[in-house]
Parts: C-alpha cells; sequence; structure tokens
C-alpha cells in the first residue's frame, strides 16, 4: 500500500474516526502520485500557462489550442513506464488506449498517436525482446482503432537496460464551440461504458508510484482490446455530433475512484454511485476491488438532461456495453455504495487534496569534463555516426504504424522533421507536431536539458514551416522521496519552465512520471519529453527534409559554437559514455528562426529544411541527402571558426538547414541577418551518388550508398519477430 | 448522380477518407453504410474500405464473412454491380469466395505501411476504366495479413485484371497486390488508393496513383464500361 503511515494518519484525524477499507483504497488511488502530482505539483506552478489561443490549459483529461477560428487541436502526452517494463506489450499497448481515450473525453476526434521510447541497448538480448514487444504493441492496438501513429522518437541506452520508458501522445480535433466544458450538475446522472470492470489493474496507479520489484505482481498489469476502444470512438463521436453528452471522463490510473472524484470535485459537487450496478467481467469482486480496478477501455458519461435513453440506445446500436451507475449530487460528498452500504463515505476535498509531502532536493552533481579526445576524420567518421541505433533511421519503427490511415498524412513519417496532417476538408489547412527529449543531456544537466528538449521539438515544428502554438511535457524521473534524485526533476522543471518564458509558448497538458529507479535504487537516466503542437495554413507549403538537389543548402541560426559535450559524437567517441556540458540553450535564436521561416514559407523560398539536432550539422546533412537521393558536397570550414571535427558534430541548438532557390540565397541570408542571425552556404548539389566534404585543403568523399547502409540497416533487428 | 455505398462494419476505419475521394474524384454521390443496412438494391456501386473489421478476430475479414451484408455483395456481384474491396475490404472479398485466394499473415511477420508502385495487368471493367496494360501507380500499403495465395497462379494472372507489386511488401506469390473478377467487375486490393489522391499525400519519388481509380468508376458509372 502506497497510503503511508502519515497519510492515513492525517485523513482520519480530518475525518474524526477511522477509515473504511474501501475508503483507504480510494485515497490510496486520488492520493497517489500518479493522479495526485502532489510531489511536483508546486514545481509544475512555474509552468507559464496563459495564452489568448488556449482553450483549455493544464488539469483536464486533454489540453485545447486554438488552431483556427474554426477548429481546435486537442492533445494530451502520458508515460506507460511501469506497465511496459513489466508487460512490454500489454504495458504499451494500454499506454495508447488510454491516450486516445483523454483526447475523447474534451469532445475531440482523435487523429494522431506520437511515441517517445527510451529502450535498453540493442546488444542486450532482453532489451531487444522489450523494444520488439513494445512497438508490436503500440503497433497492434493503434493500427487497430484506426488512429494513425504518425511520428516520435526512439532512444537507446544502457540506462533503460530492463527498464524502458514509454511515452504517449495523442491529437485530436474539435470545433472550438464543441470543447467540453468539464462541469456537471447535481442531478445529472453517471453512464459507465466501455468494458466490463474485471480484476486487472487493481491500483496500477499507485503500482506507478513506487519503484519497481517492490511488488511486480501481475495483477497490476492491464489488458488492451483495441477492437472495443474503436467501438467506444465511433460511439462517442456519434454522441457528440448528436450533442447528447455534457461531460466525458476517462477511467485512467484509480479507475473509477479518480474518475469520479476528479469529475466531482472540478465541479463542486459530491456523487453517490452504486457499485452493484457495474457490469462486471468476473462476478465474485469485491466491492473494493471494483471501486480501483483500472480494466481499460471504461468511461464515464454524463448525459444531457434527457437525453440518457437515446444515449443508451446509441451505445447499445454500437454493441457498447453501458450501466447507469448513480448521479451527482449538491452535498459535495462521495458515496460509493454497495447493495445500499457505503463502502466509503468521504467528503470530496479530502479525497483530491492529499497531504503535500515535504520532498527535499539537492542540486544534482555538475557534469564531468569533457576528456581530451582524438578526433578522427569527420568524414570517416560519419558511418559509425548514422549507424548509431538514436541517429539511424527509425523506419524499422514506424513501418509497422499505420501512419497513414485516416488520409490526413502528408508525406510519410521519415521525410519531414515533424508530423504534418491535413484538416481534410475542403482547405489546405493542418497542423504539425513533433516530439523531443534527450536523456543524456538531463542526465549531465537536468536543467539545460529540459530547456533543449522544448527548443528542439520548437525547431523541429519551425522546420516543416509550421507556427509553434503550445507544448506538453512528459517528465521522466527518480524517487521523489531521495533529495539526490528529486534534485533532476526540480531542475528539470525549472529549466523547461524558463525555456517556455523566453520561446513564449504555453504548456496545455503534461505528465509526470516518478520512481523510474531499478530494484537496487539506480535512478534511470530522467528525461524530458517534450511535445509541440502548430499551425499549418497551407499543407501544399510544409517542407520536407529530404534534400531535393535543386539549390544550396544554407545553415542558418545560431552561431555554431564547439559544443561537443554530451553530444552524439563525442559519446560514441568514448564508447557510449556521457561527459561534458550539454550546449548551452538558445532560446532566442529559435524565437527568430520562427521569424525568419514565417517569410520563407509565404514567399516559397525553400524546397526541404531541416533541423540541426543529434549528431550535428553533417548528420542532418547526410540525413537530407538520404532521404532524398541526391549527392551532396559540404563546405565544412563554413560552419564555423572551429576544427573540422566541432564543425561537423557540435550540437549548438537554435540551428536550421535549409534547401534554398539559388536565385533567393542572398535574400534568405540577408532576412536572417537582419533579424540578428548567422547565415552561410554550407553545401551545394553534387553529382547523383556522393557525400562530399571540403575542409580547408583537404577534400574527402563517401558514397551515399554506403552511408545508406549504415543508416537505414542499423536497426533491422526490430524487424524480426 | 450515381450513388456508391462505403460499407462499414463494426472495427473498418477508412470509411471517410474512402467517401471523400469517391465525392471529390469519382464525382459520386457516397455514403458510409452500415453493414446491417445495406440494400444491394439501392446502390450503384460499393465500396468495402479497410480497417480491421470485427478486430480481425480469428483471420482478417473472416468474421465480417458471416454478415449478412455479405449475401447482399454476392447478389450484387451475381447483377454486375461494381464492388471494390481495399485492405480489409480485400480480406473480406477473399474470405467470403467472391475473389480467389487466400491472404496470410505477411511474410515479413509484421504489419508492414509503405508507399510502393505497382502496375496494371489486363486492365478492364469499371475500376481500372482509365488504366492502360502495364501502367505504374503509387499508393501505400499498411496491413499485417496481406501475402496473397492461389495455388494456380496462371488462374489469376492469365485473362483477370490484377495488380502487381514493383516492391513486394509482404511475400506475395507472385507479386500479386491486387485481383479482379473476369469481367473486372469486383476488384479487391491491398494497396490504399484513397490514401494516394491528393497532391500532398506522396512523399517525393511518389504520385497520386489513388486517383486513377477513383476517376474510373466515376466515369464508368456515368458512361458504362
Amino acid at each position: 500500500m502506497t497510503l503511508s503511515a502519515e497519510e492515513r494518519r492525517y485523513a482520519e484525524e480530518k475525518l474524526g474516526r477511522r477509515l473504511r477499507l474501501g475508503e483507504a483504497a480510494l485515497l490510496e488511488a486520488t492520493w497517489s502520485e500518479h493522479c495526485s502530482y502532489k510531489s511536483t505539483r508546486r514545481l509544475l506552478a512555474l509552468l507559464p500557462r496563459e495564452a489568448p489561443w488556449v482553450i483549455l490549459g493544464p488539469g483536464r483529461d486533454a489540453g485545447v489550442v486554438e488552431l483556427f477560428p474554426d477548429v481546435a487541436l486537442a492533445a494530451r502526452i502520458e508515460s506507460h513506464n511501469h506497465p511496459s517494463a513489466v508487460d512490454p506489450y500489454n504495458g504499451a499497448a494500454t499506454g495508447v488506449g488510454g491516450i486516445v481515450r483523454d483526447v475523447l473525453s474534451v469532445g475531440a476526434t482523435p487523429v494522431m498517436l506520437i511515441d517517445s521510447l527510451f529502450l535498453g541497448p540493442p546488444a542486450d538480448g532482453l532489451s531487444r525482446w522489450q523494444a520488439r514487444l513494445i512497438v508490436r504493441g503500440i503497433g497492434d492496438y493503434g493500427n487497430r482503432i484506426g488512429v494513425p501513429t504518425a511520428g516520435g522518437s526512439t532512444w537507446f541506452s544502457e540506462a533503460y537496460r530492463g527498464q524502458p520508458l514509454v511515452n504517449v501522445a495523442a491529437l485530436g480535433l474539435v470545433a472550438p464551440g464543441d470543447v467540453l466544458p468539464g462541469r456537471v450538475e447535481p442531478g445529472d446522472v453517471m453512464v459507465l461504458a466501455g468494458n466490463t470492470t474485471g480484476r486487472d489493474g487493481l491500483l496500477g496507479s499507485s503500482f506507478a508510484s513506487k519503484p519497481l520489484g517492490e511488488d511486480d505482481s501481475g495483477a497490476a498489469i492491464q489488458v488492451g482490446n483495441p477492437f472495443l476502444e474503436k467501438l467506444l470512438i465511433d460511439a462517442l463521436r456519434e454522441a457528440y455530433e448528436r450533442k447528447l453528452l455534457r461531460h466525458v471522463k476517462d477511467l485512467g490510473g484509480g479507475g473509477l475512484a479518480v474518475a469520479v472524484s476528479e469529475t466531482a470535485a472540478a465541479s463542486g459537487v459530491g456523487a453517490i454511485v452504486h457499485l452493484d450496478r457495474i457490469h462486471l467481467r468476473e462476478p465474485d469482486m469485491s466491492p473494493v476491488e471494483i471501486l480501483v480496478s483500472e480494466s481499460q477501455e471504461r468511461m464515464l458519461l454524463v448525459p444531457r438532461r434527457g437525453r440518457l435513453g437515446e444515449l443508451l440506445e446509441l451505445l447499445d446500436s454500437h454493441g457498447v456495453e453501458a450501466s447507469v451507475i448513480g448521479y451527482f449530487v449538491e452535498e459535495p460528498r462521495l458515496r460509493f455504495l454497495y447493495r445500499g452500504e457505503a463502502v466509503a463515505e468521504l467528503p470530496v476535498d479530502l479525497v483530491v487534496s492529499p497531504p503535500e509531502p515535504r520532498r527535499d532536493w539537492v542540486p544534482p552533481p555538475e557534469a564531468p569534463p569533457l576528456p581530451p579526445l582524438d578526433y578522427p576524420d569527420p568524414v570517416r567518421f560519419l558511418s559509425t555516426l548514422l549507424g548509431s541505433p538514436r541517429v539511424a533511421s527509425k523506419e524499422a519503427v514506424y513501418e509497422a504504424y499505420d501512419w497513414g490511415v485516416g488520409g490526413r498524412a502528408v508525406a510519410a513519417p521519415g521525410y519531414m522533421d515533424a508530423a504534418v496532417q491535413w484538416l481534410r476538408d475542403s482547405t489546405r489547412r493542418g497542423y504539425a507536431a513533433a516530439v523531443a527529449g534527450n536523456p543524456r543531456y538531463t542526465r549531465l544537466d537536468p536543467w539545460r536539458g529540459a530547456a533543449l528538449a522544448l527548443e528542439e521539438a520548437y525547431r523541429r515544428v519551425l522546420a516543416v514551416g509550421a507556427e509553434p502554438l503550445a507544448f506538453l511535457d512528459n517528465i521522466n524521473s527518480g524517487n521523489p522521496e531521495k533529495p539526490e534524485q528529486h534534485g533532476y526533476t526540480v531542475r528539470m522543471l525549472e529549466g523547461l519552465a524558463w525555456a517556455a518564458r523566453e520561446l513564449d509558448i504555453p504548456v496545455i497538458g503534461g505528465n509526470v512520471s516518478l520512481y523510474n529507479e531499478d530494484t537496487d535504487g539506480h535512478m534511470v537516466d530522467p528525461v524530458a519529453t517534450v511535445l509541440v503542437v502548430g499551425r499549418v495554413r497551407d499543407v501544399t507549403r510544409a517542407l520536407p527534409a529530404a534534400y531535393r538537389g535543386r539549390g544550396p543548402l544554407l545553415l542558418v541560426g545560431a552561431e555554431t559554437q564547439e559544443e561537443l559535450g554530451g553530444s552524439e559524437a563525442a559519446s560514441l567517441l568514448m564508447g557510449d559514455v556521457a561527459a561534458g556540458a550539454p550546449p548551452q540553450p538558445r532560446p532566442w535564436a529559435e524565437k527568430r528562426l520562427r521569424r525568419l521561416m514565417e517569410r520563407v514559407v509565404s514567399e516559397g523560398l525553400a524546397f526541404s529544411a531541416k533541423s540541426v539536432g543529434l549528431g550535428g550539422v553533417l548528420a542532418a546533412v547526410a540525413k537530407m541527402a538520404l532521404r532524398g537521393g541526391h549527392g551532396i558536397h559540404v563546405l565544412l570550414d563554413r560552419v564555423c571558426r572551429c576544427g573540422a571535427f566541432a564543425a561537423a558534430y557540435s550540437e549548438t541548438p537554435g540551428r536550421l538547414l535549409l534547401e534554398v532557390r539559388e536565385d533567393a540565397v542572398d535574400y534568405v541570408a540577408g532576412l536572417a541577418e537582419e533579424l540578428g542571425l548567422s547565415a552561410a552556404v554550407i553545401a551545394t548539389p553534387a553529382s547523383k551518388d556522393t557525400l562530399s566534404v571540403k575542409y580547408g585543403d583537404t577534400l574527402s568523399r563517401v558514397s551515399l550508398e554506403v552511408l545508406s547502409e549504415s543508416y537505414t540497416r542499423a536497426l533491422d533487428w526490430l524487424r524480426e519477430p | 448522380m450515381p450513388r456508391v455505398a462505403v460499407v462499414k462494419f463494426p472495427g473498418t476505419n477508412c470509411e471517410e477518407e474512402t467517401a471523400l475521394a469517391l465525392r471529390t474524384h469519382s464525382g459520386v454521390e457516397a455514403k458510409i453504410v452500415w453493414h446491417l443496412d445495406y440494400r444491394w438494391r439501392d446502390w450503384d456501386a460499393a465500396v468495402i474500405p479497410g480497417g480491421f473489421s470485427y478486430g480481425d478476430y480469428g483471420r482478417a475479414g473472416l468474421i465480417a464473412s458471416w454478415s449478412p451484408a455479405v449475401g447482399e455483395l454476392r447478389e450484387a456481384a451475381d447483377n454486375n454491380v461494381p464492388i471494390l474491396g481495399v485492405c480489409n475490404g480485400f480480406q473480406i472479398l477473399v474470405e467470403a469466395g467472391l475473389l480467389p485466394g487466400a491472404l496470410l499473415p505477411n511474410a515479413g511477420g509484421r504489419f508492414v505501411a509503405r508507399w510502393v508502385h505497382v502496375r496494371v495487368h489486363n486492365p478492364r471493367g469499371p475500376w481500372l476504366l482509365k488504366a492502360r496494360e502495364g501502367d505504374v501507380y503509387s499508393m501505400p500499403v499498411a496491413h499485417a495479413e496481406g501475402r496473397y495465395h492461389v495455388d494456380d497462379v496462371s488462374s489469376v494472372t492469365a485473362d483477370r485484371p490484377w495488380i502487381e507489386y514493383l516492391e513486394n511488401p509482404n511475400g506475395s506469390i507472385a507479386s500479386i497486390a491486387g485481383v479482379a473478377s473476369a469481367d473486372g467487375a469486383v476488384l479487391g486490393m491491398m494497396p490504399h488508393p484513397e490514401r494516394a489522391v491528393w497532391p500532398w499525400q506522396p512523399p517525393p519519388g511518389h504520385g497520386t496513383g489513388g486517383k486513377m481509380l477513383f476517376e474510373s468508376i466515376g466515369l464508368a458509372l456515368k458512361r458504362g464500361w
């Protein structure tokens, strides 16, 4: 039980009596870290939330921003780390199911899934097995519900051996006036729709709120049923169209207990729930098990007045089971009854306000300095870098996902720096989303690392020609009860808050996953996964990250510095060791790039574009050339006044590569310079099948075929059954 | 205006983009019709779109092939009504015996989603009206059970209209991506034409190959075939 002795004492003092068994279970669910954010609530308040285009900020099942006056975009991100470590297939699959229901809950139609995976080293058999099952779990679930998985990120490191992280995000579309306001009134009826309630996932939320290994019981794992989820999606979309619903809430962590408590608290009302009215999978379940079961594919529906009958008929016609289980009342008390007997009877404010635990933290240690390294010839090193599982093509991952269902996909994954979709209406409008998070950076310097993650996701959205509107974050960190681990959580959130204010971008939701430590108490590499969503005014102008061979490549943005600390190249040279301070964040440069890109896109000045990130300029150029199938000649000494290796692989943020129309090079460079950004032509088209690099008097050359072999084959093992 | 039914089973998930492609590229009235409500006499043609009907329980397309809608489709086929099955729709037509062969789990053992090129052979009938022998089209595939098998390959390739993968993604025999009835009125195919109709859908190196099918049926329903 994670309800601590102090918490129990606190509750019993407030009540003036002992807790019933059902009440302890209820509080264990609602007071769990997973549901209450009790350790991070104050820190999350640091993130900027306000912007005129924000329709729903953090706190609801999903955030919503206005995309265009007639269309809003809903989004949510969440981790499913603990379940995916114990049962990779079902853990990842149910993560997808839950995030889709979150987006559905605000009245939106789910249209895109994105996932960020942090996996163990490919050399390790167990990690390979986990990786394959996680990919298969996401694919089997997402594909079957007809929601395309259109983007993501995949990281591999020793730090995730046996303990992978799975962060999933979903996007949805809704008319601004149809966003459900999240309020119910006394007298409103509650319908529990969807799956039967069973013993799976009992108190999974509190399982996720302690370290692994303490209790890896299978009972805490949920099993997904994507076919039923698909029926739920179709039924709810019809119910929304017919305006039958006043409020909808996903049954996620903490099951019915949390869904009812949060709904009542948000509306300042109480509730009476008859647990014996719920359709069960196992008829011999105890009332307490029913209360906290986390069986998947269940939603709490509150119909508008007088529409209950119609709602039940509609659910039935879609083959979705439903039970009328209770109603909301004026008195702010929660009463869960079983055959008339009280299983739990508590005031709402107590249920949703856990005592704030004392969380001490110490600043994480400074990054160890980058040792002197013997830098090889950058061109010879390029195959090694492109073959690194972190840099290599992720085609083996995304081709297992149905990224094209719905017909909204613009291009396909891998062709663009962000996932771009079309609204599928009579216009060419669309939206974009990109996710970023570099655990090596956040391990070395959590403040910078988190700021850089936001910068990178923001920059990727810029690269396709979209306008960033909002972000969501998923903090994955250690045990908040250990000050040396909690320090990483604190510093990541501080860094994120700083960067968000500098970039002037609001947060509309997020998730915090703590207790990511192994059985020996070692924390995994903490990481801030950041999702940025943006507006695309015309999808026909969205820029691919594939070199078209039509013009020179212009490097624009912050001036490149020798910043190899925490870089992919330096880490590979040291044998996968992380050292050195990560690059200095440069949100000012990203903001200026935004203004530059507005001009470049609206005036049609570029053929392709790519954000410079992991692996620096040379990795970005090589990927563009490989994707486009066009040879390229790189003028490495134009990148910076530093050594060849740093010019190639430094990870200075705030930089974009633009393939610019020959006749517009000076014009674009001029625009960049006016904005206070550097600009230099660093590559030109070359004969079809080579990448050549000139630095000073040396000229090296490598065939695209050789590079492609490293880049596209590195993750072939994921395709094995 | 000709009327085309897009037949939806529980778990079907490509019905909206299919109906949109029919409306905009075929110039027909297209409606999504719940499988229990489908009556073949009410429609000039039918499309069974992709998805996971009944969650692909048993085998892809198996349970849907027992639906009363399939009885209606059989009668429609007997009466020369054009029928197109895409992906899961193809699987249903094969399970129902409306088209020969079987669709087995991919040779790679995994779901595979990627753009491919396909070539049309023996074009005939309403769905391939605008295609010529050997024409190549681009469109994406996305399936886990698309490995076509038939004992006698020549029974499919000799005289029927059929579609061939240029890059076989699933181990299909003779790289068969799609098969039609002898007269071409009933066509089943694994690739998704409805995802290759708008200029912003294909990545560099590919085109809007699906338009040919939608333009063909539009023309066929207006002028005959």
